[in-house]
């Protein structure tokens, strides 16, 4: 029994000490420079990203025989997690991707994240579209670089509306003829995910834009100060599209994804959502090609009476580059988040079908149709109107979410969902 | 005269009593494998979706069978990025976990079960306490400490972390066992002369066999299937386990449900196995710890 | 006996080494929790101290308590549910044939990972694909509730994967228990001419009280701090609808930037668990452990 019992405690010594062994990193001598980089693009699931990042690093270091970067990839959810626990102590990666405005702003406070104004001043003087690395600036300093650029349209079936003898609405009030018809002739108008708050927030955005103005939402939340009339009346317009049956059952308990496969399958007639989801009606050979034939989009319809003009979009950059402020390669890995920056912007729009923050000229490019449009709408846009979300600080952004549902799911009154609004955003945090 | 008599009566009453209980057992029967059925449902769930693709996940109801089975999806997923690295992190960190905790599981237990002395109430109270703590709230403090020992993305931080955490529960497991274990054993050896080493490894030990099995199972299972430490503490993605490659295929903005069915069929598989081999010893350590008496 | 069984040095010798692993691994983040309780600090710049407000604010905070409310009728659930689950293991115990196959099946669900479940339970609910609704509406009922998203059914239906998740392991632990009664207690009680009602109630139960009073706590504990299907099948809504204490710390500390007042919650759950678990002491107290005579 005892010599048993050393054997087991041998066995597990020679196996934990493998283990670590194994565990143990090179740390690069010399000259060698190791840059660690952390993205959300998992190959599994974001493939034509992940593979767009691994053709730019392998290119990175053919070129610069002494640079290694090392990735780690977690997937949306999980990598803000980590990079949370992370800054806790201090260890954030040398190169990595971070949202705007309201997320970015603790890092910047805890003075985590390396001023990119060189950069900017550098080799990517004037390449980024108007008004895409503000959202990334405190104090007049940017300390992001993004690299993706959405609007947000709404996509629709056109075989459907055919089918119901429907044309595309450019009023609101021709909106709620196309909904009150689908809904007669047993189809579901809109898809919609809310327990992902942000999809509701698109709707809930429009309707303050339409109604309202394109800077109303802006300067709310700026100024603290959610009390406008036209912001509680667009929450009742949220509250009414509910009443007449516009969304999917059971919307409110169902994920983005859920809802997703509910228009994919041609179950629902339209479904709002970023200029991400082109790929899957234009490239994606996954996706059935006879499914990607039928799908258009449409602006967000006009209110009348209302202060807003169809050419403004919700939208705004998502995730940038970002720099550890205490990097021990500093110097190299901004020179990588540059060359990053550019690489990008060349080939993402034609390998991964995502639009950069730099400016494409599409003249040069062979892309699908709907693409091209969006990319026009996009430069001749009036406004794009930063999703709220990301323009509210981080209690506040968490707290909008939660509202938005409660507020389609009828538990809060329109008065309610402004006024908690509004306390949560003079609370600061 | 009497014995014949009670044995006649028994006899009477075994009759009766079997006729209700044939009625009786009949529909305990059905109730078990009602239950039965529901809790098997989900594998045979997991086993359809697994080869389907995204669409037809959706679509199709449950039960239903893929129109062509997507069997690509297991090769996906066990080309595109390291499963087999994965699956033997896995099988390490949780093997080498699992021994480490019912060995020192079950030291503590003998010592606060059937040792005397004045402060051993209170040990078990600190031990009780661990399972009170949210696993959340100790990521950040947690990732500290391994950072300043250098421990931060080594397996050993997981291993370290997994045996103290499930030492409060494997313990708690132990405990109703260690203590109805009788004191005559203890006594007999005692006055031979034995030392309490001698009689805790080689007698009360063997005697534990069955609660050291369930113990294990349980602990295999939290393990394998455990994912927020792996996650936090180790970045080097070979030093992965397999809940977080998982992960690996959930993404920003899209979701391929096939290779997360598939992989989740993978990562059960061995878990699966190792626990139907392990139910049958728990069978023979029970059938040989009844024999005392 | 008594000088062997309380050698000083042995009693060390078994319980230091884990007392060392959860004191670093359990004991410091549970006073690093506390201590960010009493700060300002949203994880990431630097803290200012802020004696109780976190605690103040927690008081006032109706979306905190009515996590509390949610988490505690999980708990009550779970153990009412136990009584449920001892009954099968009783059944299971006794000679059922196939007792072996049906244990295993029940504890099946246990080995798929949290991720797993949620996936197939929110299939399940679906409101117009799920197997649920479907089955509703074949039988009659037109328009089904949307469980997940109906702040009226949302809690309870979140109940049932926990339920059905967990089933396996305390029907484990108890039919191990069960089966670690000697055979011969309960033949000496058949002949003494008991029915297997009194039986289970005069002889196996007291045996196994230790077991019983075990698993109370783990089930109050484990409801109390319970996370994992909850948010990822709801993310505590709608509207909060089914948030409880571990899901609302999540979000406050790792979503909300605020972990100061992620970290109260998390100290005061911890509190709550403790509290909990003492008055189940007291309650299910009895004199002394029984042992075989």
């Amino acid at each position: 029994m005892k010599r048993k019992a050393i054997a087991v405690w041998a066995l597990m010594l020679a196996l934990v000490m493998v283990v670590s062994a194994c565990g143990g990193k090179d740390s690069g001598s010399g000259d060698k420079v190791t840059i660690k980089m952390m993205h959300l693009w998992p190959e599994g699931s974001s493939k034509a990203q992940y593979e767009l990042v691994q053709g730019i690093i392998d290119s990175y270091e053919k070129e610069h025989k002494n640079v290694k970067i090392v990735t780690e990839i977690l997937e949306n959810e999980q990598y803000k997690n980590k990079l949370k626990v992370l800054s806790g102590s201090n260890s954030l990666p040398d190169v990595g991707f971070s949202w705007a405005a309201g997320f970015l702003e603790p890092y910047v406070k805890g003075n985590l994240f390396a001023p990119l104004d060189d950069l900017l001043q550098g080799d990517l003087k004037d390449q980024f579209v108007a008004g895409t690395t503000e959202a990334y600036a405190v104090d007049g300093k940017t300390y992001s670089l993004p690299v993706e650029l959405n609007i947000v349209p709404i996509y629709y079936n056109k075989e459907i509306f055919e089918k119901n003898n429907l044309k595309t609405p450019e009023t609101y009030d021709e909106f709620l003829n196309v909904i009150k018809t689908l809904r007669e002739n047993g189809v579901t108008p809109i898809t919609l995910g809310g327990k992902d708050g942000w999809t509701g927030s698109f709707w809930y955005m429009y309707l303050v834009d339409r109604l309202g103005g394109s800077d109303l939402l802006d300067k709310a939340i700026a100024s603290n100060d959610f009390s406008d009339p036209k912001l509680i009346e667009a929450a009742k317009m949220a509250q009414d599209l509910v009443d007449m049956n516009a969304f999917n059952k059971g919307f409110n308990g169902l994920s983005n994804d859920e809802a997703k496969s509910e228009f994919n399958n041609e179950k629902a007639a339209m479904y709002a959502m970023g200029t991400w989801e082109v790929p899957n009606f234009t490239t994606n050979t996954d996706v059935p090609q006879e499914f990607r034939d039928k799908i258009g989009f449409f602006r967000f319809p006009t209110i009348s009476g209302g202060q807003g003009t169809s050419d403004t979009w919700v939208g705004g950059p998502g995730v940038g580059l970002f720099v550890a402020e205490n990097s021990k390669v500093k110097d190299e890995a901004k020179k990588f988040v540059s060359y990053f920056v550019q690489q990008w912007g060349e080939k993402s729009v034609t390998k991964a079908g995502v639009i950069p923050a730099t400016k494409v000229d599409t003249s040069k490019i062979d892309l699908p149709p709907m693409f091209i449009e969006l990319l026009n709408e996009l430069g001749s846009a009036k406004k794009v109107t930063l999703y709220a979300d990301v323009q509210m600080k981080p209690v506040a952004s968490e707290e909008h979410h939660k509202l938005v549902q409660a507020l389609l799911g009828k538990e809060v009154t329109p008065e309610q969902f402004a006024k908690k609004t509004d306390d949560t955003l003079k609370a600061g945090k | 005269m009497k014995v014949a008599v009670q044995a006649g009566v028994h006899r009477k009453d075994a009759a009766s009593r079997s006729i209700a209980s044939k009625a009786g057992s009949t529909i305990l029967y059905i109730v078990l494998t009602a239950i039965a059925i529901l809790q098997l449902l989900p594998l045979v769930w997991l086993l359809f979706f697994s080869l389907k693709n995204s669409r037809e996940v959706f679509d199709l109801p449950p039960l239903a069978l893929p129109r062509h089975p997507k069997w690509d999806n297991y090769s996906d997923v066990w080309s595109a990025g390291n499963i087999d690295r994965y699956f033997l992190n896995s099988v390490v960190i949780t093997l080498v976990s699992v021994v480490l905790t019912i060995v020192l599981a079950s030291f503590v237990t003998y010592a606060v079960t059937r040792m005397r002395w004045k402060l051993r109430s209170a040990v078990l109270g600190l031990f009780m306490i661990g399972l009170m703590i949210p696993v959340h709230s100790t990521l950040i403090p947690l990732f500290s400490f391994f950072k300043k020992l250098y421990l931060i993305d080594t397996q050993f931080s997981v291993i370290l972390s997994y045996t103290a955490f499930n030492l409060p529960i494997t313990i708690m497991i132990m405990l109703g066992f260690y203590a109805v274990l009788p004191k005559e054993v203890e006594e007999a050896a005692i006055m031979d002369g034995c030392s309490v080493n001698r009689l805790f490894l080689q007698i009360i030990l063997p005697m534990t066999l069955s609660v050291i099995m369930t113990a294990a199972i349980i602990n295999m299972i939290y393990n394998w299937n455990e994912f927020i430490f792996v996650n936090t503490f180790i970045s080097t993605d070979s030093l992965k386990t397999l809940t977080v490659g998982v992960q690996n295929f959930v993404g920003q903005y899209a979701t391929n449900w096939g290779a997360i069915g598939a992989t989740l069929m993978i990562s059960i598989m061995p878990i699966l196995i190792v626990f139907l081999l392990l139910s049958n010893r728990i069978v023979e350590g029970l059938a040989a710890g009844s024999v005392k008496g | 006996m008594d000088r062997v069984m309380s050698n000083k040095w042995i009693i060390t010798l078994y319980v230091l080494p884990s007392i060392i692993l959860i004191m670093a691994i359990i004991y410091i983040p549970i006073v690093l929790t506390g201590y960010y309780g009493l700060m300002h600090w949203d994880g990431v710049s630097s803290m200012t101290f802020a004696g109780l407000e976190n605690y103040t604010t927690l008081f006032k905070d109706g979306v905190f308590w009515d996590s509390v409310k949610h988490s505690f009728v999980f708990a009550l659930l779970s153990t009412i549910a136990l009584a449920v689950y001892l009954i099968v293991a009783m059944v299971l115990a006794g000679n059922i044939k196939g007792a072996n196959l049906f244990r295993k099946i029940y504890l099946l669900p246990m080995l798929l990972s949290s991720i797993a479940i949620a996936q197939l339970w929110l299939k399940i609910y679906h409101p117009t694909s799920g197997i649920l609704n479907t089955a509703l509406v074949s039988i009659g009922f037109a328009d089904p509730p949307a469980w997940l998203s109906d702040t009226k059914y949302v809690l309870g239906a979140l109940f049932v994967p926990i339920l059905w998740q967990y089933a396996g392991f305390y029907i484990l632990i108890y039919y191990a228990a069960l089966k670690n009664i000697p055979n011969t207690l309960v033949e000496a009680a058949l002949i003494d001419g008991a029915t297997p009602r009194q039986i289970a109630f005069s002889i196996k139960l007291p045996l196994i009280t230790e077991v019983i009073k075990v698993t109370i706590v783990l089930a109050v504990v484990g409801s109390l701090k319970y996370f994992d299907l909850i948010y990822v099948m709801t993310g505590g809504g709608p509207n909060g609808a089914s948030e409880v204490m571990a899901s609302y710390m999540y979000q406050k500390a790792f979503r909300g930037f605020d972990y100061g007042y992620g970290s109260a919650i998390g100290f005061f759950l911890l509190i709550i668990c403790l509290v909990a678990t003492w008055i189940i002491r007291k309650l299910t107290a009895t004199k002394e452990s029984i042992q075989y005579s």
